[in-house]
C-alpha cells in the first residue's frame, strides 16, 4: 500500500499540465538572466528622467532619515520567576524603624518594583509621627557618594582583608575604644559587649548634639541616667525655655503629635504654651506667648518661675517685661498643677536643675515629665568623650572604631578630635560615605543604610521597634552589627543575631515560622514585658548651687545661641538637596545656614535687612572666644536684641570630603565652586565649634561674642520676601480661644472671626427698603459661571487644613517632594523665586501696625502700608499651608488657550502636562499663585546636574513611577495626589466595595504630624473632611475672589493670656 | 476735481509737477545706495542678529534665562508684544480711517506708517510664540483638526482670541498695504530699466497698466478694505487688552482697558511714525511732502490720544479707591508708591505730561522737539505696560508670593533685538519700495499743491 502513494502538491501536479511541468523543469535556473536584462534595449530606452530620479532620491532620503528618527528603544527584562509578593506597578509597604541617634520613628516604606521610594509613619501601631528629616532619608539610599566597597588606607579592599586589619589594630596596646552615638538597639549592644569581652574595647557613647546637661540633671535629681519623657499630651501649660521641642529639641517625632491633641479649640481648652527664646525657633512661633530674653537670663528666667511657684527661686537679672511673663507663665503652671510642664533646651545642668525643681514643684512628674517611662534617647557621655579625645591627643588610644557618629564635624571640639586622630594608631569608621571621620580614618567598613539592613530598636519597655531591609545591599556593605561581631571573632550575620536576641533558641529552621516574630515584622515591633515601674525621688541637693550659678552669668555685648533648623537638623543629611531646598519653617530660607539678628543691632552695625534676589544679605563675623566663623545676616523678627542665632548642621565637607555632590555650593552654571585651594565649597559654615564646655558638656549658648561686620555680602536664597498679611483677613483668618468660645456655637460664617465676606449689589438685600451700603450678597452666592456638576455625584475630592494644628513643621512639604518628582532647583534659582515647591508654607508675622493705628496716628495710607509691611519686634507668627486650591471657578482653567489645565468631574483642577504649551497665563492669574513652571529642563540641564535627583543615575531610582517627570516648558502644581486617588478608586472597585473614608489619603496629609490636613471626600457626607467643613471656623482664602475652592481653612485660635 | 479752500495750508510743498513726484520717489529706488543708508542697514542688521542670537539661546535653553519667577510669570515678553501691537495701530488708522474721512494729508504719510504697521505686528508676534515654554507646539493654539483625541482650542481664553485678532489684523494690513503698493510699483516697472529689476517689479505689480477700470476697481477694494480695517484698528487692542481685563489680577480686573489700550495703541503709533517719518523726510530728501502741517497734524493727533490715555490713568486710580477694594486700591498704591514706583512715574511723565506741550503751537510745528518727543512718548508707552504688567503681578492677592522682576541681559537683548530687526526691515523697505504713495498723492497736486494754492490766490487756474 505505501508504495502507491503519491504525493502531490496541487492539482496541477497531479495533473502534469504543460504549464507546471515547464515551471517545474526551470525550478533551479542555471543562470540569472541578468545580462539579458541589462542589454535589453528596451531598458536603455526607458525613460527614467530626472523626475523619477529626484522621487526616488526624495523617497529614498526621507525613508533613511525616517529610520533614524525612530524612538530609541529600552529594554526591560520580566521576570522570568515573579516573586510573589512583587506585582509591577503595585506598591509595597514595609514596617520599620528609623533611627538616626536623633529621631526615632515607626515608619512604613513603600515599594516599587523591590525600590524603597517613599517613608511615611506607621500611625497604625507606631511610635511617633516622621518628620521633614525622616520623609527625605529616602533620597540617602541612592546617595552616589556612598561606599562601594569597604575601605583600607584609602583604597577599596575585600571585607577579609579589613577585618584581618580591624584585627591587628585591636591587638595593639594602650586604650581601644568603640566610639557610638546613643544606641538603641539590644542586639548592637550584645555586640558590643560580646566585641568589649573579646577585645577589651571599651564602648564610649557621644551624641552629634549634646542632651548630656539634662541626662545629668536627671540622674542628679532623680537618681537616674535617662532622657525625661515629656508627655505633651497630658500637658495644660507647657514653658519651654528655649527649648524647640516642635521642631529639633529632644523626641521631636513624638512630642508634635501629643501636643497638638491638646490644641483644639473643638475640646473647649487648649493648653496654653509659653515660650522663652532669644532666636525665633520653630515652638516660639507656636508659642500663645513668646518672651524675648538673652541666653545668659534662660538661667534666671527659670530661677524666676521657681520663686513665683514656691519662693524657692530668684527674681534677679531679668527686666520688667520679662518678669511680668513669667509670673504670667507661673500663674499658668500654677493652675495647671501637675499638669503643667517646663522644658529647657539649653544643655546646660543648673538650667536643667532648676527646671526639674519646677516640675517637680508643680507635681508634674509622674504626669507630665516620665523619668523612666523608656529606654533613653541621648545617653551620650560627654565627659567620657572627652577624656577620649585628650588620650587620643596623648597617643595613649591604640584602636579607635567609630559607628554612627561623625565627631570630625560635630565635636564640640573637632580640630582637637582631629589632630588626636592622627595619633591613634588604627581607627576604623562604619560610616556610609567617607565624611569628615571616616575619610581620616585608617580603614572604613560602610554599613547599609538603614533601608537594608535588619535592625531591633528600643525605645519603649514595652516593645522592640523592627527595620527590615527593604532592598538588597545596593553595594558592598555590611551590618554594623555583623562588622563588630566580625571584628570580636564571630561569623555570624545581622539577622540571625537580631533573631537571636530576641530568641536564644533561635536556628535557621525557625526563619518563617516563628508566629510571633512574623507579627512583629509586619507591624514594625514586637511586644515584650516592661519591667515595674518606679516612682523617681527628687533630691534637690544641687539645687542652691544651681541658682546661685545663674545668678552669677553675665552676659557680654552680644550673645549667642546655636540652634538647629527644622529640615537640616544636625547635618548628617547635608548632601540631601531635598532638605537643603526645604525653606527653613521660620526664615524661609534655603540651602544656607546664616546668623539671625534683630533689626535694630543690624541697623546700628549698617547691616542690610532687606534680603531679596539682588539684594544680598552682610556678612558678620561671628567670634567666640579664639574662634570665628564668617556669615550673612539675616534680619530675624522675634530675635532678642543683643543675641544673634546660628544653626549648626551646615559647614559639612569643609575639607572636601565626599560626603555627597548636593552639599557643595554650585555657580551660576552649576559648576562646582572652589576656593583659592581648588578645593570644594561647602554650603554655610560648621558652627559646632562656638559651642562652649559647660560643667563638661557643650553648651550650645555662648555669653559673650563679638559680631562684626566684614564689609562683603552674600546672596540668601529665601522662598518669601513679605513677611505680613497686611491685614488682609480673607487670607488669615485668626482669634484667640476667649474669642472663639464666646461664639463657639455660632453658625459658619456668622462668628467675628470668620465672617462669610459680603460683596455689594445694587438691590435691596437686608430689605429695609433702601438700597444703600449695607445690603450685601454673600460672596459665595454671584456665580458668573456655570457649576460643575460635581456636588452629590461621584467623587469630590477636598481638603480642610486647621490653622490651630498647623505648627509649620514642613514634613507635608518633604513629603510632597518626594511623591510628586517635584524637582529640586538649586540655590540660584530659589533666589530668583523659583522654587517648585507644589506645597509651601507661608509664615507670616504679624505687624505693629494696621490700618486703624495709622488713621490713629495720623499717618498717610502710602506711609500705614510702608509700617504694615514690617513684622513686630516680636511678633506672632501663623503657619499657613498653601497649595492648589483646586477652585471650582479656577481662574487659571478659563485663561488657558489650549485647555491644558481642566476641571475633573471629581472636583479637582487638573494640569495635563503634555497638552501645556507654556504661556503662564494660568500662573498669573492663580490668586495664590502656587502654579510652577519648568523654567529649565531640571532633570537634564547643566544647571541642576549636582543636586537634581533625577540627574543622577542612581539617584533618579526614588522618582516616584506614578508620577511622570515634568519637561521643560510646561506648567506644574498639586494634583491633590491624582495617582493615589486614582489607585484608591481602583481598589475600592476591585473590592466592589464603596471608596472607604480615610483609605486614600494625599501625601501631606498622611505626613502632618498634627493632622492639621484633613483630605477626603466631600461627596461623602460621613467622611471626616466633610465633617470639617461644617466646622464654624472652616473658611475658604481668598473667598470674594468668587473661586470657590475645594480646600478650606480652619481659623487660628491661639490661646493667648489674658484672653 | 476737488476743491480746497486756498487759506489751509498746502500739502505739497514747491512746484512740483507729476513727473516730479514719480522721480523724487522712484529715483532713491533706481540710484546706487547711499553710504548712510549702507552704514545704518550694517548696525541695524548687527543688532537684528543678536536679537535672534539671544531669540535661538531662550528656545535651546529655557524660558528660564528671562528674569520671569513663579510670581512673575510675564514681564518684558507681554510687555514688548503690547507695545509692538500698540505701534502698529498707527498705520492702519492712518490708511483706513483717514481714507474713509477722507483726509489726505494721509496720503504723504501712509505708505510708511503701513509698512511700519506690518513690521510692527510681525515684531509682536514674536513674543507670544517665544515667551511660550514649548514653542515647537505653539500651533496648538489653531483650532486645527488633530489627532490629539477630543483635543480642542479653549474659546473662554483671552489669549486664543489673541491669536484670531492678530492674525486677522497681520492679514488684512498685509492685503491692504500691498493693494496700495500695486500702481506705484507698476510705476517703477516702467522706469526700471535692468532686466532683473523691471521683472521683479513687473510681478510685483500684479499686470497693473493703469487703465480707467484699473483704478475703478483699485479705488472700490480700498474702500472695502478701508471698511474692514477700520474696525480692526478697534478690535486688535481691545482684545489685547482683554488679556488683562478679564483677569482676576488685581490692577488687570478692569473694564477701562479697551478703550485705554486703543488710544494708547493709537498715541504710540503716531509717535513711531513721527520717528520714522522725521529721519525718513530728511535722509530721502521728501521734505517738500512731508512737512510741518502733516507733523502738527499728527501731533494733534498725539496730544488728543495722550489727554485719553491720562484721563484713563487718573480713572484707574479713581476707581481703584472708589472700589473700596482693599487688593485693588492697594494694587494702585503699589503702582506709584512701590517698589516699581519709578516706572510708574516714567510712565505718567512721558505719557500725560509730554504730549501736552504740543499744545503750544510753536512746539507742535518744531521738527526736533516733535521728534524727542515722539521718543518720550514711546518709552512712556513700554513703561505703562511694564508697570500694568509687572506691578500688577508682583504684589497681588496673597502676601506670601510678593516678588520682585529682574531684566537679564536676554530680556534686554531680545528687546533691543527687535528693534533691530524692525529697523532693518524698515530701511529695506526705504530701499525698495515707494515710500510715499505716489500716484495717490499725483492726485491732490492739484488741489492741495503749493504752486496750485498760488495761482489759486492770483485768480488762475493751473488745471
Amino acid at each position: 500500500m505505501a508504495d502507491n502513494k503519491i504525493y502531490w502538491s496541487g492539482l496541477e501536479e497531479l495533473d502534469r499540465t504543460p504549464e507546471f511541468e515547464r515551471i517545474e523543469s526551470e525550478e533551479f535556473p542555471a543562470e540569472r538572466p541578468v545580462d539579458q536584462f541589462l542589454s535589453d534595449d528596451r531598458l536603455q530606452r526607458a525613460n527614467t528622467g530626472r523626475r523619477d530620479f529626484l522621487k526616488f532620491m526624495g523617497f529614498s532620503v526621507t525613508a533613511a532619515t525616517l529610520a533614524a528618527c525612530e524612538t530609541p528603544v529600552v529594554k526591560s527584562i520580566p521576570y522570568t520567576n515573579k516573586p510573589e509578593e512583587i506585582t509591577p506597578g503595585v506598591a509595597n509597604y514595609y514596617a520599620s524603624t528609623y533611627y538616626d541617634g536623633h529621631d526615632f520613628v515607626n515608619v512604613l516604606v513603600k515599594t516599587r518594583e523591590g525600590r524603597p521610594i517613599f517613608v511615611k509613619s506607621n500611625t497604625e501601631t507606631g511610635y511617633g509621627r516622621a518628620n521633614a528629616r525622616v520623609n527625605a532619608s529616602v533620597l540617602g539610599l541612592y546617595d552616589s557618594a556612598r561606599l562601594k566597597a569597604p575601605q583600607l588606607n584609602g583604597e577599596a579592599t575585600d571585607w577579609a582583608t579589613l577585618d584581618g586589619a580591624v584585627q591587628k589594630g585591636l591587638s595593639g596596646a594602650g586604650r581601644k575604644v568603640l566610639l557610638t552615638g546613643t544606641v538603641m538597639s539590644p542586639s548592637r549592644q550584645r555586640a558590643i559587649a560580646e566585641l568589649a569581652e573579646a577585645t577589651g574595647v571599651e564602648h564610649v557613647q557621644c551624641d552629634a548634639v549634646s542632651y548630656g546637661a539634662v541626662v545629668a540633671a536627671a540622674e542628679q535629681d532623680f537618681g537616674r541616667r535617662v532622657f525625661p519623657s515629656y508627655q505633651f499630651a497630658n500637658a495644660k501649660t507647657v514653658v519651654s525655655l528655649n527649648a524647640d521641642f516642635l521642631g529639633t529639641w529632644g523626641d521631636t517625632v513624638w512630642y508634635t503629635g501629643e501636643w497638638a491633641k491638646t490644641r483644639r479649640p473643638e475640646n473647649g481648652e487648649m493648653s496654653r504654651l509659653h515660650a522663652f527664646e532669644s532666636g525665633m525657633s520653630l515652638t516660639g512661633s507656636n508659642a500663645d506667648s513668646r518672651t524675648r530674653v538673652k541666653p545668659s537670663q534662660q538661667g534666671n528666667v527659670a530661677a524666676a518661675l521657681l520663686n513665683e511657684i514656691n519662693g524657692q527661686g530668684h527674681a534677679a537679672g531679668l527686666d520688667e517685661a520679662v518678669l511680668a511673663a513669667v509670673q504670667s507663665a507661673a500663674s499658668d503652671l500654677k493652675a495647671a498643677g501637675a499638669n503643667g510642664l517646663v522644658v529647657s533646651g539649653d544643655n546646660d545642668l543648673a538650667t536643667q536643675c532648676i527646671v526639674n525643681a519646677i516640675n517637680q514643684a508643680i507635681g508634674a512628674v509622674g504626669t507630665t515629665v516620665e523619668i523612666n517611662e523608656k529606654a533613653s534617647l541621648h545617653q551620650g557621655d560627654d565627659a567620657a568623650y572627652a577624656q577620649l579625645v585628650k588620650d587620643m591627643q596623648a597617643g595613649r588610644v591604640s584602636a579607635l572604631l567609630v559607628d554612627g557618629i561623625n565627631p570630625a564635624y560635630h565635636g564640640a571640639d573637632s580640630e582637637g578630635f582631629k589632630a588626636g586622630l592622627e595619633k591613634v594608631a588604627f581607627s576604623v569608621s562604619t560610616a556610609l560615605c567617607a565624611d569628615e571621620t571616616a575619610s581620616r580614618c585608617t580603614a572604613i567598613a560602610p554599613n547599609h543604610h538603614w533601608l537594608e539592613g535588619w535592625n531591633d530598636l528600643q525605645i519603649d519597655p514595652n516593645r522592640i521597634d523592627l527595620a527590615q531591609p527593604t532592598i538588597q545591599p545596593l553595594y558592598d556593605t555590611r551590618h554594623a552589627t555583623q562588622s563588630l561581631l566580625a571584628w570580636a571573632g564571630q561569623s555570624v550575620d545581622a539577622y540571625t543575631y537580631i533573631r537571636q536576641t530576641h530568641n536564644t533558641a533561635y536556628t535557621a529552621e525557625a526563619m518563617y515560622t516563628d508566629q510571633d516574630w512574623n507579627t512583629g515584622v509586619h507591624n514594625g515591633f514586637l511586644a515584650v514585658a516592661a519591667p515595674e515601674k518606679e516612682a523617681p525621688t527628687y533630691s534637690g541637693s544641687a539645687l542652691s548651687s544651681a541658682l546661685a550659678e545663674v545668678k552669677s552669668r553675665k552676659g557680654g555685648g552680644f550673645e549667642l545661641a546655636l540652634y538647629r533648623k527644622t529640615a537640616m537638623g544636625d547635618g548628617q543629611q547635608a548632601a540631601n538637596p531635598m532638605l537643603q531646598e526645604t525653606p527653613d519653617p521660620i526664615t524661609k530660607t534655603t540651602w544656607d545656614n546664616y546668623v539671625t539678628m534683630a533689626r535694630p543691632d543690624m541697623e546700628a552695625m549698617g547691616l542690610n535687612t532687606y534680603i531679596a534676589q539682588e539684594d544680598p544679605a552682610s556678612m558678620v563675623r561671628v567670634t567666640v572666644g579664639d574662634r570665628s566663623i564668617e556669615l550673612p545676616a539675616f534680619p530675624q523678627p522675634g530675635q532678642t536684641p543683643g543675641t544673634v542665632s546660628i544653626a549648626l548642621g551646615y559647614g559639612r565637607g569643609a575639607d572636601g570630603e565626599a560626603i555627597g555632590r548636593a552639599a557643595f555650593q554650585v555657580g551660576e552654571d552649576g559648576e562646582h565652586l572652589t576656593d583659592a585651594d581648588g578645593g570644594l565649597v561647602p554650603i554655610g559654615a560648621n558652627a559646632f565649634p562656638l559651642a562652649t564646655l559647660r560643667n563638661g558638656a557643650p553648651d550650645y549658648n555662648a555669653y559673650d561674642v563679638t559680631v562684626e561686620a566684614t564689609g562683603t555680602s552674600y546672596p540668601l536664597a529665601c522662598t518669601q520676601i513679605q513677611h505680613t498679611y497686611m491685614g488682609r483677613d480673607s487670607v488669615v483668618k485668626e482669634t484667640t480661644l476667649g474669642g472663639y468660645l464666646a461664639e463657639a456655637d455660632a453658625e459658619r460664617g456668622k462668628a467675628s472671626w470668620n465672617k462669610t465676606i459680603g460683596l455689594n449689589v445694587h438691590d435691596d438685600i437686608n430689605g429695609d427698603g433702601e438700597i444703600n451700603a449695607l445690603d450685601k450678597k454673600a460672596a459665595g452666592e454671584f456665580d458668573l459661571w456655570h457649576e460643575h456638576a460635581v456636588d452629590g455625584v461621584g467623587h469630590r475630592w477636598g481638603m480642610a487644613i486647621d490653622l490651630t494644628s498647623c505648627i509649620g513643621c514642613s514634613a507635608c512639604v518633604t513629603a510632597c517632594h518626594i511623591e510628586n518628582n517635584v524637582p529640586v532647583v538649586g540655590k540660584d534659582e530659589v533666589r530668583r523665586h523659583r522654587d517648585m515647591h507644589w506645597m509651601r508654607i507661608d509664615r507670616f508675622y504679624a505687624s505693629d501696625w494696621d490700618k486703624e493705628r495709622g488713621v490713629e496716628e495720623g499717618l498717610g495710607v502710602i506711609s500705614t502700608y510702608g509700617k504694615m509691611e514690617e513684622p513686630g519686634a516680636n511678633p506672632q507668627t501663623v503657619h499657613m499651608p498653601m497649595m492648589c486650591q483646586h477652585c471650582n471657578h479656577a481662574p487659571c482653567e478659563t485663561v488657558c488657550p489650549v485647555a491644558a489645565t481642566t476641571h475633573s468631574n471629581e472636583g479637582v483642577n487638573q494640569m495635563t502636562y503634555n497638552r501645556c504649551i507654556g504661556t503662564r497665563y494660568c500662573a498669573n492669574n492663580c490668586p495664590f499663585k502656587v502654579r510652577r513652571f519648568n523654567w529649565f529642563h531640571y532633570p537634564g540641564y547643566d544647571k541642576f546636574q549636582h543636586f537634581n535627583p533625577a540627574q543622577d543615575a542612581i539617584q533618579r531610582m526614588v522618582l516616584n513611577p506614578d508620577v511622570v517627570v515634568r519637561s521643560r516648558g510646561v506648567m506644574e502644581k498639586c494634583s491633590l495626589c491624582v495617582q493615589r486617588t486614582q489607585s484608591a478608586k481602583l481598589e475600592a472597585k476591585k473590592a466592589g466595595a464603596p471608596l472607604e473614608d480615610g483609605s486614600v489619603q494625599t501625601a501631606c496629609s498622611e505626613a502632618c504630624p498634627t493632622n492639621a490636613i484633613t483630605f477626603g471626600d466631600l461627596n461623602d457626607t460621613n467622611s471626616e473632611v466633610s465633617a470639617t467643613y461644617d466646622n464654624n471656623r472652616t473658611y475658604h482664602a481668598l473667598e470674594e475672589v468668587g473661586i470657590q475652592p475645594n480646600v478650606a481653612y480652619l481659623t487660628k485660635v491661639r490661646n493667648t493670656p489674658n484672653s | 476735481m476737488q476743491q480746497e479752500a486756498a487759506i489751509r495750508e498746502p500739502l505739497i510743498l514747491g512746484n512740483k509737477s507729476y513727473k516730479d513726484i514719480t522721480n523724487d520717489v522712484v529715483g532713491p529706488i533706481q540710484g546706487e545706495a547711499p553710504l548712510g543708508w549702507k552704514i545704518m542697514i550694517t548696525i541695524t542688521g548687527i543688532i537684528a542678529f543678536y536679537g535672534i542670537g539671544c531669540i535661538l539661546y531662550l528656545i535651546g535653553t529655557g524660558i528660564g534665562v528671562w528674569g520671569l519667577n513663579k510670581t512673575v510669570g510675564w514681564a518684558w515678553d507681554i510687555t514688548n508684544f503690547v507695545w509692538w501691537v500698540g505701534i502698529g495701530h498707527a498705520g492702519t488708522l492712518i490708511s483706513a480711517v483717514l481714507l474713509l474721512f477722507r483726509q489726505k494729508w494721509r496720503m504723504a504719510i501712509n505708505r510708511s506708517a503701513e509698512a511700519m504697521t506690518i513690521f510692527a505686528v510681525i515684531m509682536a508676534a514674536v513674543f507670544p510664540g517665544i515667551h511660550m515654554g514649548r514653542i515647537w507646539v505653539s500651533y496648538w493654539v489653531l483650532p486645527l483638526p488633530n489627532q490629539f483625541g477630543s483635543l480642542w482650542v479653549n474659546f473662554n481664553s483671552p489669549l486664543l482670541w489673541d491669536v484670531f485678532a492678530i492674525s486677522t489684523y497681520f492679514s488684512v494690513s498685509l492685503v491692504f498695504w500691498y493693494i496700495g503698493l500695486i500702481p506705484d510699483f507698476a510705476t517703477i516697472r516702467d522706469r526700471m530699466t535692468k532686466p532683473l529689476q523691471k521683472k521683479v517689479y513687473s510681478i510685483l505689480s500684479f499686470g497693473w497698466s493703469g487703465r480707467a477700470k484699473h483704478w475703478t476697481r483699485f479705488e472700490e477694494v480700498s474702500l472695502v478694505l478701508a471698511g474692514i480695517a477700520t474696525p480692526l484698528v478697534f478690535s486688535v487692542h481691545s482684545i489685547v487688552s482683554m488679556d488683562f481685563a478679564t483677569s482676576v489680577i488685581p490692577g488687570w480686573h478692569t473694564t477701562i482697558f479697551p478703550p485705554y489700550f486703543v488710544s494708547g495703541a493709537v498715541f504710540s503709533g503716531f509717535a513711531m511714525v513721527q520717528t520714522l517719518l522725521l529721519i525718513m523726510r530728511k535722509t530721502m530728501k521728501l521734505e517738500a511732502y512731508i512737512h510741518t502741517k502733516h507733523v502738527e497734524y499728527m501731533n494733534i493727533v498725539i496730544i488728543v490720544t495722550g489727554s485719553i490715555v491720562g484721563v484713563a490713568y487718573l480713572t484707574e486710580l479713581f476707581i481703584s479707591w472708589y472700589s473700596g477694594v482693599e487688593y485693588e486700591s492697594y494694587a494702585f498704591i503699589n503702582r506709584f508708591s512701590g517698589p516699581y514706583s519709578a516706572s510708574y512715574w516714567a510712565m505718567m511723565t512721558c505719557n500725560v505730561i509730554s504730549p501736552q506741550l504740543f499744545w503750544i503751537k510753536k512746539i507742535r510745528r518744531s521738527l526736533i522737539a516733535t521728534f524727542i518727543l515722539s521718543i518720550v512718548v514711546n518709552i512712556g508707552m513700554w513703561f505703562e505696560r511694564y508697570v500694568i504688567i509687572v506691578t500688577s503681578l508682583h504684589r497681588d492677592f496673597d502676601p506670601s508670593s510678593w516678588g520682585e522682576f529682574h531684566a537679564t541681559s536676554i530680556d534686554v537683548g531680545i528687546f533691543i533685538g527687535t528693534l533691530g530687526i524692525f529697523f532693518t526691515l524698515f530701511l529695506l523697505f526705504a530701499r525698495f519700495f515707494p515710500v510715499l504713495a505716489l500716484n495717490e498723492l499725483k492726485s491732490i497736486l492739484k488741489s492741495s499743491g503749493d504752486e496750485h494754492k498760488r495761482l489759486q490766490s492770483e485768480g488762475k487756474s493751473n488745471h
